[in-house]
């Protein structure tokens, strides 16, 4: 389970609690900066303001975990992990998991959207909402895509991260 | 590609070791699976077997390094314990900056200064693992260090992204993607490992054989890799003696000297998914300057031990370190090219982590200083040169080896 006191995570987990997928982005120059740091790698700036983005993005890469090594993933194996890169820009790796979709189904670069769903290990659900994502053409039967709310790509979440 | 920035590292900064250091000793414990001991224990053997390599007696010791960052080494305190007990009470240089991994590479090039400033004159260099032992007994593992790290627990591991197998996994596939790459060609370098670890009497693979047919019929564990793809779990450990080249010269060994040695680092440190470069090593700022140092191109070099995680992370270091263009890595490996008898370049002639034994790199250098002096068990040929690439996903280390003169 992810620390949701954990300062410098807290805003992508208080997001994705709304349905909204945000990532920390520098007030100075616009960079998004992934993982959260107290300052910006392009200009040293240190202001950040969680923003939310389109939750649109493409498959980087995955691992088809049929074994997992991860006690908490014992019974969700075989399951898909991967990075998703995005939109916004690509720069920008997601970790997340691949849903809704047949592994064999996958293929690189493949444009993914962002789909919320309540965390849950070891077959227990903890009342945390994750950013799960999605094939774009995704249409498994039984895996109807549910509709999702929009978010305004580029506002602010209006929290600053305290670092 | 935009996720591709030529400045996703840097070289690290470290002395110039050139024909400074002599490697004078080397000695292993034995690599088993769960043996029940403690690693201070088995490092104890290890350092043992060094310093009688060397004609030594602990006496003769006056520098230590380790690995800080991992428990259980055998640190200035435990080494004094011991060997207190068998006439040691003198000075003690010594480095926490040492040890297995990337500093296994490194440690010649801080026992360099040591050794200039007159600090010491014999150094240690030691590291051990008891991970089979401590698996069984349910008391930590390779991930702990990833899985306490605050920023993996909170976005990487809700969602199964863990432990290594899986960031390598996602690698090995991108690099698949990227390149064209094979599980095949992953298969070869691990049968190449296993084909010498066939013939090595210490390697704890001895007689399990592996065939590629083998390996493809294997099933995967985290796909794109296999079990086969992975390191070991066992116990065991090794030492290296360090001194000057004069003082090697009268020493009971013919002693190999240090040529080179660099360093380099990854921006996005331990944070794999956000790497620059998805699919390379720091390798790419490292081993250019080890081999500047050393005077010498890839083609020199006569045997090659590489820090073996998993395949790709091989098969990665070989194309970063230039022994072939970066993508051609899977065509390079395919056949008998890594085979120590293929005519190629030797690679991992003990077996490596995939099939030696999982002792974090250091047995690595005692094979290259092994084949440098023509006593190795699958032994390349009037081996010159040889190198090791160490690498810990935020570092990479090059050292290079050569064969040294009386």
């Amino acid at each position: 389970m992810p620390d949701l006191s954990f300062e410098p995570t807290r805003g992508f987990w208080d997001a994705a609690a709304r349905r909204e997928l945000a990532v920390p982005r520098c007030s100075a120059c616009d960079r998004y900066v992934w993982y959260p740091q107290p300052r910006c790698p392009g200009c040293g700036g240190s202001e950040m303001a969680w923003t939310v983005v389109s939750g649109r993005g493409t498959l980087f890469s995955w691992a088809l975990v049929e074994r997992a090594l991860y006690k908490p993933f014992k019974e969700r194996a075989p399951y898909v992990t991967g990075l998703v890169a995005l939109e916004e820009d690509p720069v920008v790796r997601i970790v997340t998991n691949i849903v809704d979709c047949d592994p064999a189904d996958l293929h690189m670069d493949m444009p993914v959207t962002v789909v919320f769903r309540e965390l849950s290990l070891a077959g227990e659900e903890a009342g945390v909402v994750a950013p799960y994502f999605r094939p774009v053409s995704a249409s498994v039967p039984g895996f109807e895509p549910q509709p999702q709310p929009q978010p305004k790509p580029g506002a602010t979440t209006g929290e600053e991260p305290s670092r | 590609m935009a996720s591709r920035a030529a400045d996703w590292g840097w070289r690290g900064e470290l002395p110039d070791a050139s024909g400074q250091v002599a490697i004078a000793g080397v000695g292993e414990s034995r690599h088993t699976p769960a043996s029940g001991r403690t690693s201070v224990e088995i490092a104890i053997d290890a350092v043992g077997a060094a310093l009688d390599d060397a004609g030594l007696s602990p006496r003769d010791v006056d520098g230590l390094m380790w690995s800080g960052g991992l428990p259980g080494q055998l640190d200035e305190p435990a080494f004094r314990q011991h060997f207190g007990a068998r006439g040691f009470d003198g000075p003690l240089w010594t480095s926490s900056q040492g040890g297995g991994m990337v500093w296994a590479g490194t440690a010649p090039a801080l026992a360099a200064q040591a050794l200039a400033a007159g600090d010491a004159r014999v150094i240690v260099n030691v590291f051990s693992i008891a991970w089979a032992t401590q698996r069984q007994a349910g008391e930590g593992s390779p991930g702990d260090a990833h899985s306490s790290e605050h920023f993996k627990a909170n976005l990487e591991l809700p969602f199964g992204w863990f432990p290594q197998p899986v960031y390598f996994a996602t690698i090995a596939r991108r690099h698949m993607h990227e390149y064209g790459t094979t599980s095949a060609q992953l298969g070869s370098i691990a049968v190449s490992c296993r084909r010498h670890a066939n013939l090595h009497e210490g390697a704890v693979m001895r007689d399990k054989p592996l065939t590629l047919a083998d390996y493809l019929d294997r099933p995967m564990l985290v796909d794109p890799l296999r079990m086969e793809d992975c390191c070991l779990i066992s116990d065991g450990g090794a030492a290296y003696v360090m001194t000057s080249p004069e003082h090697a010269r009268d020493l009971r060994k013919p002693p190999v000297h240090v040529a080179g040695v660099a360093e380099g680092h990854s921006g996005s440190g331990v944070f794999w998914s956000q790497q620059g470069d998805f699919t390379a090593t720091p390798q790419v700022f490292s081993a250019p300057a080890a081999f500047e140092m050393a005077g010498i191109t890839p083609a020199d070099v006569d045997v090659l031990t590489l820090y073996d995680p998993f395949t790709i992370v091989a098969l990665m270091q070989i194309e970063d370190m230039g022994f072939c263009k970066k993508g051609e890595g899977g065509a390079f490996v395919e056949g008998t090219r890594l085979h120590h008898d293929g005519g190629g370049l030797p690679y991992n002639t003990h077996g490596g982590l995939l099939s030696h034994a999982y002792v974090l790199g250091i047995s690595h250098v005692v094979e290259v200083v092994r084949q440098l002096r023509g006593e190795a068990c699958a032994q390349v040929p009037d081996a010159q040169i040889g190198v090791y690439g160490g690498y810990t996903g935020h570092m990479a280390s090059t050292l290079v080896l050569r064969r040294g003169t009386r």
